[in-house]
C-alpha cells in the first residue's frame, strides 16, 4: 500500500473548522515532496455529512468514525480511537491544526503511537530525500528546522501557515463511515460552553489600536486610548498578556484565544508578535508596531515599523496628529 | 494529596537571542537574563491556591536542565514550593520535550504525585508538549490550557475548563491522578513572601544527575536555527522621535487613514 498522510479534521457544531482546510494544503504540499497520499479523518458523533463535504470540497479520501463518546473532541477519546484505526493504514505522517485541540492531542497521540512529534510548523524543507519542518522559537526571533528520527511523524500546524485552496476536484473523494471501538476513558468531556457576550464591537472598528505587556503599567493605556482617539470608528485591542494582568477586559483581546479581527489599520504598541497574537490580526489592511525591541517578531507582518520606547514615542506622536489635524 | 509543578528557566523575552557557533543553539552567557517561564508561574500559583483549600496537600517544584535552572527551582520554592528538584542535564543545549518529559515521568514513577502541573507552553521553544506527554508516559489523563480548576471534595477526580478558540470553553471531567496544563491568566501569581524567601533560602534543592535517570532516546532532531528573513519584515521608519512620528502621520494621511 501506498505511504499516507491522515490529516485529523477539526469541527465545531457540526461544521469542520476552517483552519483544516490549511492542514489540507500543508498534506497536499507534503505529498508532492515525499508521494505520500493524503486522507482526512474525522471524528464524531454524526458525521456523515461533514465527510461527503470534506470528500466533495478536497477530492481526498475521507475516513468518518462515528460513537456517542466523540460528540466532544477529548483526547483520551480521540487518542483510543485514532490508536485503534490508524495502526490498519499505517501512516507516515498525522497531521492536525495547532489549535487548543491539535496542541493538546498531538504529543501524547505521537507517544503512543512511538512517533516524532513536531509542533507549530510553519514550513516544509525537502533534502537529499530527506524532509524536516520549520517552526518559530524564541517568540519567533528564530526559527529552527527540525527532523523527525523515527519512522512516523505527529505534526500540528501554525494556523495561518498554509492557505486554504479551492481545490475544485474532478472528482469526489471516496466517504468510509466506521463506528467507533468501545473505550472506557479516565477523561470525559462534557460541553463546550460559549464565550461571554461580547459587548465591544471590534468588527465595525475601521482602525484598531491595541496595547501589550511594552506598554508597562496600567496607567500607561492612557496613551493608547488616546492614540485611538485621533481615528474615527477606532477601538481597543490587546494582547492576552494585558488582559491576564487586569489591564484590559477580556473583551478586548486578539488573537487565537480572542477575537479575530481585520480593520483598515492596526496599530500594535508593546506587542512582541507571537504566533497566537498574529493569528488574530495577520489580515489587517495596514499594520504599524512601536516597539522597543529591533528584533521583535511583530515586525516581521507589520507594512511600518518604530523601533521606539513607546512611554516617550506616543506622546511625541499625539502632538504631530494634533498638529496636523489643527492645519488641514 | 501531593502536586508536581514542572517550572523551566527561560531567557527573558525582550533580551536579544543569538546563534552559537554549532548553529544547532543560542548563545547564552554569564549575563543572559533568565527567569522562570511565565506560564509556570501560573501553574505554581494554582496548585498553592488548591493547598490552601483543600486539606492533606503538598506541593513540590522540579526542573530539568543545566546548572543554572537551580535558581528557578528555588523561586518556586520561595512563592511556596516544600521540596525542589532539580535533574541536573550536561550542556546547555535544546533538550527535546519527549526527553523533559521521560526525565519527569520517570522521577514521578517512583514518586506518587496525584496532580502534576506544567505551564501551557514554554515561552523559549514554544512546543506545548511536555505535559501530555508525560501524561501519556504515566498512563493519566490530561488536560491542557486549563484556566478553571475544582478538585472534587474526594479527590477522586477534578473537574477543569480549558480556553479554546475565540474565548470558549471546553469543560471535562478527569480521573487523578491526572496532568495539567495551565494557561496563564488563571490566576495572578503572587510574589514570594520574606519568610518563604528566608525558607527557600536555607532548604535543600535535591539534585539529580539525568545521566542517573534511563531516558530513552530523542525522537527529533534539531538540524539548524536561523534568523527569520529580513525580506518578511516592513519598512523601518527612521530619524528622530520627531522626524519619526511626522513621517507616519503623512504615510497614514496619504492612505486617507486620517
Ligand atoms: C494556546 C495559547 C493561546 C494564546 N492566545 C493568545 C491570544 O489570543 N492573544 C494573545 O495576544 N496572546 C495569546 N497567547 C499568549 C501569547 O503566546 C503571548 O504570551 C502574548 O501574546 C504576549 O503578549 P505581549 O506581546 O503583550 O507581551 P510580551 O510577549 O511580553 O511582549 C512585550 C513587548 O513589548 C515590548 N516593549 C517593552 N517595553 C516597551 C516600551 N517601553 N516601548 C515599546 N515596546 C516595549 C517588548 O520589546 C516586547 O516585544 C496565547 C498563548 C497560548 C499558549
Amino acid at each position: 500500500m501506498k505511504k499516507q498522510i491522515a490529516i485529523i479534521a477539526e469541527h465545531h457544531k457540526e461544521s469542520v473548522v476552517s483552519a483544516t482546510f490549511e492542514a489540507v494544503s500543508f498534506a497536499l504540499e507534503l505529498s508532492n515532496l515525499t508521494e505520500a497520499k493524503p486522507v482526512i479523518i474525522v471524528l464524531g458523533k454524526s458525521i456523515k455529512e461533514m465527510a461527503e463535504n470534506l470528500s466533495k470540497k478536497t477530492g481526498l479520501d475521507v475516513v468518518g468514525i462515528e460513537g456517542g463518546p466523540l460528540e466532544f473532541y477529548n483526547a483520551e477519546q480521540y487518542k483510543f480511537t485514532l490508536k485503534y484505526y490508524l495502526e490498519s493504514i499505517d501512516p507516515e505522517y498525522i497531521c492536525m491544526t495547532h489549535t487548543a485541540m491539535g496542541l493538546d492531542l498531538a504529543p501524547g497521540l505521537a507517544t503512543r503511537l512511538d512517533a516524532s512529534c513536531i509542533t507549530a510548523v510553519e514550513g516544509i524543507k525537502s533534502q537529499d530525500g530527506k524532509i524536516s519542518f520549520l517552526r518559530s522559537m524564541f517568540g519567533g526571533k528564530l526559527r529552527a528546522e527540525i527532523m523527525p528520527k523515527l519512522k512516523k511523524s505527529v505534526i500540528t500546524i501554525l494556523p495561518g501557515a498554509w492557505k486554504a485552496q479551492e481545490l475544485d476536484p474532478m472528482e469526489n473523494g471516496h466517504v468510509d463511515i466506521k463506528a467507533a471501538p468501545s473505550s472506557i476513558s479516565t477523561s470525559r468531556t462534557i460541553t463546550v460552553k460559549e464565550a461571554e457576550e461580547e459587548t465591544l464591537n471590534l468588527d465595525d472598528a475601521e482602525v484598531i489600536v491595541a496595547a501589550g505587556r511594552g506598554i508597562g503599567n496600567e496607567e500607561n493605556l492612557h496613551l493608547v486610548k488616546d492614540l485611538a482617539k485621533i481615528f474615527n470608528k477606532s477601538a481597543i485591542g490587546a494582547s492576552k498578556a494585558v488582559c491576564d494582568l487586569g489591564w484590559l477586559g477580556y473583551k478586548h483581546q486578539i488573537g487565537m484565544t480572542g477575537r479575530t479581527v481585520s480593520p483598515r489599520l492596526y496599530i500594535a504598541c508593546g506587542i512582541s508578535g507571537s504566533s497566537q497574537h498574529i493569528s488574530g490580526m495577520k489580515d489587517s489592511q495596514i499594520v504599524v508596531s512601536i516597539n522597543i525591541d529591533p528584533n521583535a517578531a511583530i515586525f516581521n507582518v507589520s507594512h511600518y515599523c518604530i523601533v521606539e520606547d513607546l512611554a516617550t514615542f506616543i506622546p511625541v506622536l499625539l502632538e504631530e496628529f494634533r498638529n496636523f489635524v489643527g492645519t488641514t | 494529596m501531593k502536586i508536581l509543578i514542572c517550572v523551566k528557566q527561560v531567557i527573558d523575552s525582550q533580551a536579544p537571542v543569538t546563534i552559537d557557533e554549532s548553529g544547532k543553539w543560542v548563545k547564552y552567557g554569564d549575563s543572559s537574563p533568565f527567569r522562570m517561564n511565565r506560564y509556570d508561574e501560573f501553574a505554581i500559583e494554582e496548585a498553592l491556591r488548591i493547598k490552601e483549600t483543600l486539606n492533606d496537600v503538598s506541593v513540590d517544584a522540579i526542573s530539568v536542565g543545566p546548572p543554572r535552572v537551580s535558581s528557578t527551582v528555588r523561586k518556586a520554592m520561595e512563592m511556596g514550593a516544600e521540596k525542589g528538584i532539580h535533574i541536573l542535564t550536561e550542556g546547555d543545549f535544546f533538550i527535546t520535550p519527549f526527553e523533559v518529559a521521560s526525565t519527569i515521568a520517570s522521577y514521578v514513577q517512583t514518586n506518587n504525585y496525584a496532580l502534576i502541573l506544567t505551564g501551557a507552553m514554554s515561552e523559549d521553544d514554544m512546543n506545548s508538549q511536555v505535559g501530555q506527554v508525560i501524561a501519556e508516559i504515566l498512563n493519566r489523563p490530561c488536560a491542557t490550557l486549563v484556566m478553571h480548576q475544582e478538585i472534587r471534595e474526594d479527590k477522586k477526580e477534578v473537574y477543569v475548563e480549558r480556553e479554546i478558540e475565540g474565548g470558549k470553553r471546553e469543560c471535562l471531567n478527569l480521573q487523578l491522578p491526572a496532568v495539567l496544563t495551565i494557561q496563564s491568566g488563571i490566576n495572578i501569581p503572587r510574589y514570594p513572601s520574606l519568610s518563604n524567601v528566608l525558607r527557600a533560602r536555607k532548604a535543600q534543592i535535591l539534585t539529580i544527575e539525568a545521566t542517573a535517570m534511563n531516558i530513552p532516546a530523542k525522537r527529533e532532531h534539531l538540524v539548524a536555527l536561523s534568523y527569520p528573513e529580513v525580506s518578511s519584515r516592513g519598512t523601518f521608519i527612521e530619524g528622530s522621535q520627531r522626524e519619526k512620528a511626522k513621517e507616519l502621520v503623512s504615510i497614514l494621511h496619504e492612505k486617507s487613514l486620517i
